[in-house]
């Protein structure tokens, strides 16, 4: 595979239980402190409450931007398009001359789940049919493209866990290749009962807060949050002299073919994802200052990523983030992408919260506190339901 | 917009018209196909609607029926469609770990979806199906395909409601032509369930039965459908292609400018008998244009377009505009093809427009 042209990364918008933007939440990552609770936006009839990181449950209609006529993953994704967009310096007006993409990754803002609204229909009676007007209003990607009057691509990627990486990857492509001037990139995604009890049923949620690579993990906790990167052209981008803050380097992703909830232990795919990422990019594993991880604390994912980053990039510093916004599923890529570029601004890289004591039968362990980065250019991984890897490579301007 | 052309090398669909090529040629020779009915109690009544179901059965030709225990219909009409299509372009002529997976979807997998909130509300959070949970997500079909055909190249699965598949259609465009992969498996997928049969019954009634008059814009006669249609997609290299290619894919909003159409393009348009969509066609059709329609063939659902562009694939291949099986038009621009005509080196153009008003078209070329 040839080398493709790095993409800037104008503007940056993130909010999770870290914090409610992108700043409050890199400050919580180097504050060492995290809060999971159990839900309080719903109930379960589990004897224990699992701990999930939630965003403030009244957020974000605070913000003034979040709609009450979509689903709150929309109302999310909004959010962060807004900061995304008012850190790239992009209004509205300028938007409209302009060919822009939204490319959104989620998983439950694309299901048509309503609980409330099922029960009633399986009860044999005629339920309302408002909350099924509100999931056809919700398409993530098309919320933010109508939000803002956008009509470029609209792209709604549902690769499970994975999907907000291939969301900025498959953006980047669209600006590399003419189709948009502009793409919204990133992902979001709400609590819900559906999967706080889906994960429950497969055993792998962990009744403490959860504990990336630790000997004694049990799995993950849920979070919400979204993320959006604003990519650009470098003809627009020179046009408005805007400062890139990062750049999309490189993309990546392959498939297990192995197992529809496990990742395949070999990591087979994941490697292939890493490979490709790096030769897209043009730079090797001696260029990866770091590694965020996607590190959701179950004891399959975490032994497969060890192993394959011990082989693949040995030596490499290496951090799961979701110690501090939990998994945030469709939205976690992005988020982490997110995280990744705040990291390589700040030359360091946060405590792999959770972690006391990394699984001695690992080959490599996370980091265990606060640790400086040097170099400009970083990885960020995602491994999904389904078998999808996908790896995004981010860099910064010397 | 566009992208790189893609040469269609193989094709395979499922729908209530039957399975396979030689079914869907049969439908477009004449033999329309009469919709199912699928009924279910509400209110204390039973609600009966017709609907173009698809049955999976023909899978068997395909994988061990051990394999396919736990694979839901959902997954099944994208493994039919997926076998078909691979069979089709000659399976042993690719580099599986050189393939990609691109599935679009409106719904998902909403079956089994709403099987696992069954589980939940009888028997408690306690007993939730982490099968059902699985299962239930968008990309369990492009596992199954990855897992059972051998399929390792990049995934993607997209739920764009009725702009799923030229979305997601863009993005395996832009994988071929970064060199990412050499093949795309392509398709688009929906299912049936009775929550969307309520919701279908709540916003258009239960219809008189068909057949669906898609060029009667003005006229509500929409007939729930599922389906799946599968293609191998490679680039364009200049080695023919029976099927002809993908000539680009262009995706914007009523709101904005006119998507450009050839003068001399067929248009085949993915208006399915809903009276709020169809309205938005005739700005989009040039007044000089050739229409034609097939939804009759295959029914309402919001992965269309996948099928009218197997349709579109299989006038390439046969040289002949089939004439529209449901030929009554009203408030229709355009010259509707009514007899049988020769494509030749005609342009053919797959338009959409949704209710929400977005516009996509998928140009088809030699």
């Amino acid at each position: 595979m040839t080398t493709l042209a790095p993409v800037a990364v104008t503007g940056v918008g993130c909010l999770s239980a870290a914090g409610l933007d992108f700043p409050s939440c890199m400050a919580a990552l180097f504050s060492g402190q995290r809060q999971p609770l159990p839900p309080e936006s719903f109930t379960s009839t589990h004897p224990v409450r699992y701990p999930v990181f939630e965003v403030a449950v009244e957020f974000p209609e605070q913000r003034g931007v979040g709609k009450p006529d979509v689903l709150r993953t929309s109302r999310l994704a909004l959010v962060a398009a807004a900061e995304a967009l008012a850190d790239a310096g992009l209004e509205r007006d300028q938007l409209r001359g302009l060919r822009v993409g939204v490319c959104t990754g989620t998983t439950v803002g694309s299901a048509m789940n309503n609980e409330l609204f099922y029960r009633q229909f399986k009860r044999g009676e005629r339920p309302p049919i408002d909350p099924i007007v509100k999931f056809l209003n919700s398409n993530p990607a098309a919320s933010i493209a109508r939000e803002y009057g956008l009509n470029g691509p609209c792209q709604t990627v549902v690769n499970a866990c994975s999907s907000g990486t291939d969301a900025i990857g498959l953006a980047a492509s669209w600006i590399r290749a003419g189709i948009c001037d502009i793409a919204l990139a990133g992902g979001a995604d709400e609590l819900c009962r559906v999967t706080y009890n889906g994960f429950i049923s497969l055993l792998i949620t962990d009744e403490e807060p959860c504990r990336p690579f630790d000997r004694d993990r049990k799995g993950l906790n849920l979070g919400a949050g979204a993320a959006v990167l604003v990519l650009e052209s470098e003809a627009v981008r020179k046009g408005r002299q805007k400062k890139a803050r990062a750049r999309v380097l490189g993309y990546g992703s392959a498939s297990d073919g192995y197992h529809l909830t496990a990742p395949r232990p070999d990591g087979a795919g994941l490697k292939r994802a890493i490979a490709e990422a790096l030769a897209a990019s043009g730079t090797s594993a001696a260029d990866i200052a770091f590694v965020n991880a996607h590190g959701t604390a179950t004891p399959d994912n975490d032994r497969t990523e060890s192993q394959v980053l011990s082989e693949v990039l040995p030596g490499v510093p290496f951090v799961s983030t979701k110690g501090y916004t939990g998994h945030t599923l469709g939205a976690a890529g992005a988020i982490e992408a997110a995280f990744t570029i705040g990291c390589l601004e700040q030359g360091r890289i946060p405590a792999n919260i959770g972690c006391t004591t990394p699984d001695p039968a690992f080959p490599a362990a996370p980091v265990l506190v606060e640790t400086p980065v040097g170099g400009s250019v970083a990885l960020s991984e995602s491994l999904a339901f389904g078998g999808n890897n996908a790896v995004v490579i981010l860099g910064r301007d010397a | 917009m566009n992208s790189q052309p893609m040469a269609i090398r193989g094709i395979g669909v499922v729908g209530g018209f039957g399975s396979g090529l030689h079914a869907l040629e049969a439908a477009l020779r004449g033999e329309l196909p009469s919709p199912g009915q699928v009924a279910f109690s509400n209110d204390g009544r039973e609600v009966v609607l017709p609907a173009f179901l698809a049955d999976t059965e023909p899978l068997a030709e395909f994988l061990p029926k051990k394999a396919l225990r736990r694979i839901d219909h959902y997954s099944r009409l994208a493994l039919l469609g997926a076998s078909q299509a691979l069979a089709d372009a000659g399976r042993e002529d690719f580099d599986l770990e050189r393939m990609g997976v691109v599935v679009a979807s409106g719904y998902g997998a909403t079956r089994t979806t709403f099987a696992f909130l069954d589980s939940v509300i009888d028997d408690g959070d306690r007993c939730a199906s982490p099968t059902h949970f699985s299962n239930s997500v968008h990309n369990a079909a492009v596992a199954h395909i990855s897992i059972l055909l051998g399929i390792t190249g990049p995934s993607l699965t997209v739920s764009q409601f009725e702009m799923s598949v030229p979305s997601a259609l863009l993005s395996a465009a832009t994988w071929l032509a970064e060199g990412r992969v050499d093949a795309v498996l392509f398709g688009g997928i929906d299912e049936y369930c009775d929550v969307l049969g309520y919701c279908w019954n709540h916003f258009f009634g239960s219809g008189d039965g068909g057949p669906i008059r898609p060029l009667e814009l003005q006229r509500q006669s929409a007939i729930l459908a599922e389906g799946a249609a599968f293609f191998v997609l490679t680039r364009a290299d200049g080695a023919p292609s029976r099927y002809g290619t993908v000539q680009g894919i262009d995706i914007g909003h009523q709101s904005g400018q006119n998507l450009p159409v050839a003068d001399d393009a067929l248009l085949l348009l993915g208006v399915d008998g809903h009276r709020r969509c169809g309205s938005l066609y005739p700005r989009q059709i040039p007044a000089q244009a050739d229409v034609v329609s097939y939804s009759p063939l295959y029914g309402s659902l919001p992965v269309g377009p996948a099928f009218d562009m197997a349709i579109g694939a299989l006038i390439r291949a046969g040289g002949e505009i089939y004439p529209a099986p449901v030929g009554a038009d009203d408030g229709c621009s355009g010259r509707v093809v009514r007899l049988p005509e020769a494509v030749a080196g005609r342009p053919l153009a797959c338009l959409k427009c949704s209710g929400a008003g977005e516009v996509s078209i998928i140009n088809l070329g030699e």
